[in-house]
């Protein structure tokens, strides 16, 4: 047999079970994963323990993990989630990595190990993540029923919004401000298209479909789905995730709108 | 109305590269929002834009749950991928948008369309996950360490007392 014996003696594999736990319960938490997937997924490697006495506790900003013994030693592991990112392939692959732990194809060892290396997995390059960002502002122009200029307009929003976004996140600037400055070029380059360019362009339609990559909808949704399933705690604090960053990009749409339309005369335009 | 499932399908792939969706599911997560916008499109023509979300994401969810699995994938990425075209992004955008220009009006109007739509997207998706859990017994989810001909656990386990075995 491949795996080692996770017994209640063996003190350094508890504790790296618990760990491995852990490690992948943060990554999906991370990545955006729903609240029971992550509980679900960090109880049943603890299982693996075959201790009766594990508690899980996800909440949307940090994660809790015990596993007691039958020799009454207590190994208690608690961390603070930051930094948000939807990332599916991370929690496709925690997933992949549970499965096998589970079924014992994979070591304790060699799990860790991999739920180490998924950290570091990014698989789209800046500039196809900027393909990414103008595609998405383009399409959803079309698809919310605007024309075919008009999603034109918005797949230039979207690139200079790509630009802006791969580099403000180089110099680590925070979300808040990446969202808003992303959401104020969004708005004046809309604008100027607008006065410039095309006057029959729907300006309403450019912006929202250019801000797509920004808006929190999965967020929002996602918070509703983690309340209906009892998550009361994380479903909150997910949905406050989600007003801060529509606040964010309302702010520098409002910003723009105010600015802009300052310097093309007419006064602000709210 | 084809114009705006194929730019449904583009606009969930292209998404899927910033969500770092993974390569092999590309395709037929795009497929799945596509599929999901037509739905939408169809039913909001007979009905309102909130059952359009509810039967689309209904739709969905039985899709992503099928493709889970088919490829033993987690639903939600198959799910995210559906439900991109009609959550409402821009809906949470407008109203706190409306809050900073002071126009209570709008933002109550946004606001209550955000928390209608997202409230039918989840309902819909908890339906559907709910139906799924029950066909399948209690505490088998998709992502459960499922049996294959074993008992499902590694044994290394078998020496432990019965309690402490799962399924």
């Amino acid at each position: 047999m491949k795996n080692e014996m996770i017994s209640d003696g063996n003190e350094t594999n508890r504790k790296l079970l618990v760990e491995t736990a852990v490690s992948a319960g943060e990554i999906m938490l991370v990545s955006g994963a729903e609240i029971f997937r992550v509980e679900d997924t960090v109880k049943r490697i603890l299982q693996l323990s075959g201790s009766s006495g594990t508690q899980t506790v996800a909440l949307g900003t940090s994660l809790f993990v015990r596993l007691d013994s039958s020799d009454g030693k207590t190994v208690t592991v608690f961390r603070r989630i930051e930094n948000h990112s939807s990332n599916l392939n991370r929690i496709c692959r925690v997933n992949e990595i549970s499965r096998c732990l589970c079924q014992g194809e994979i070591s304790l060892a060699e799990a860790y190990k991999k739920l180490d290396e998924i950290r570091r997995d990014i698989q789209y390059s800046p500039k196809i993540k900027a393909i990414g960002y103008v595609g998405v502002s383009a399409f959803f122009a079309v698809l919310l029923g605007g024309t075919w200029l008009e999603g034109l307009g918005a797949g230039i929003a979207g690139a200079l919004l790509a630009c802006v976004c791969i580099l403000a996140a180089k110099v680590r600037m925070n979300d808040f401000f990446i969202n808003a400055m992303g959401a104020f070029t969004v708005g004046a380059a809309a604008l100027l298209m607008q006065s410039w360019a095309a006057r029959g362009m729907n300006l309403d339609m450019v912006i929202t479909g250019a801000i797509m990559p920004l808006v929190p909808g999965v967020t929002f949704t996602t918070a509703i789905r983690d309340i209906l399933n009892g998550d009361y705690a994380s479903g909150t604090s997910r949905m406050m995730e989600a007003v801060v960053i529509a606040l964010a990009v309302a702010v520098g749409i409002g910003g723009a709108m105010a600015l802009v339309g300052w310097l093309l005369g007419g006064g602000p335009r709210w | 109305m084809v114009i705006r499932t194929v730019a449904a399908f583009a606009a969930v792939v292209c998404f899927g590269l910033l969500l770092e969706l993974p390569k092999r599911y590309l395709l037929s997560a795009g497929l799945v929002g596509g599929a999901a916008w037509m739905v939408y499109l169809i039913v909001e023509q007979a009905s309102s834009n909130i059952m359009a979300a509810f039967v689309s994401t209904l739709a969905v969810a039985l899709i992503s749950h099928v493709f889970a699995r088919v490829w033993k994938a987690p639903a939600t990425i198959f799910l995210v991928a559906g439900i991109l075209p009609a959550v409402p992004g821009a809906s949470i955008y407008r109203s706190v948008y409306y809050i900073i220009q002071d126009n209570g009006t709008l933002a109550n109007h946004y606001l209550m369309e955000t928390l209608q739509i997202a409230g039918a997207i989840a309902l819909a998706v908890f339906v559907m996950d709910s139906a799924f859990r029950l066909f399948q017994g209690h505490g088998k989810v998709e992502q459960s360490c499922r049996s294959h001909g074993n008992t499902g656990r590694p044994d290394w386990i078998d020496g432990l007392p019965e309690e402490h075995q799962r399924d």
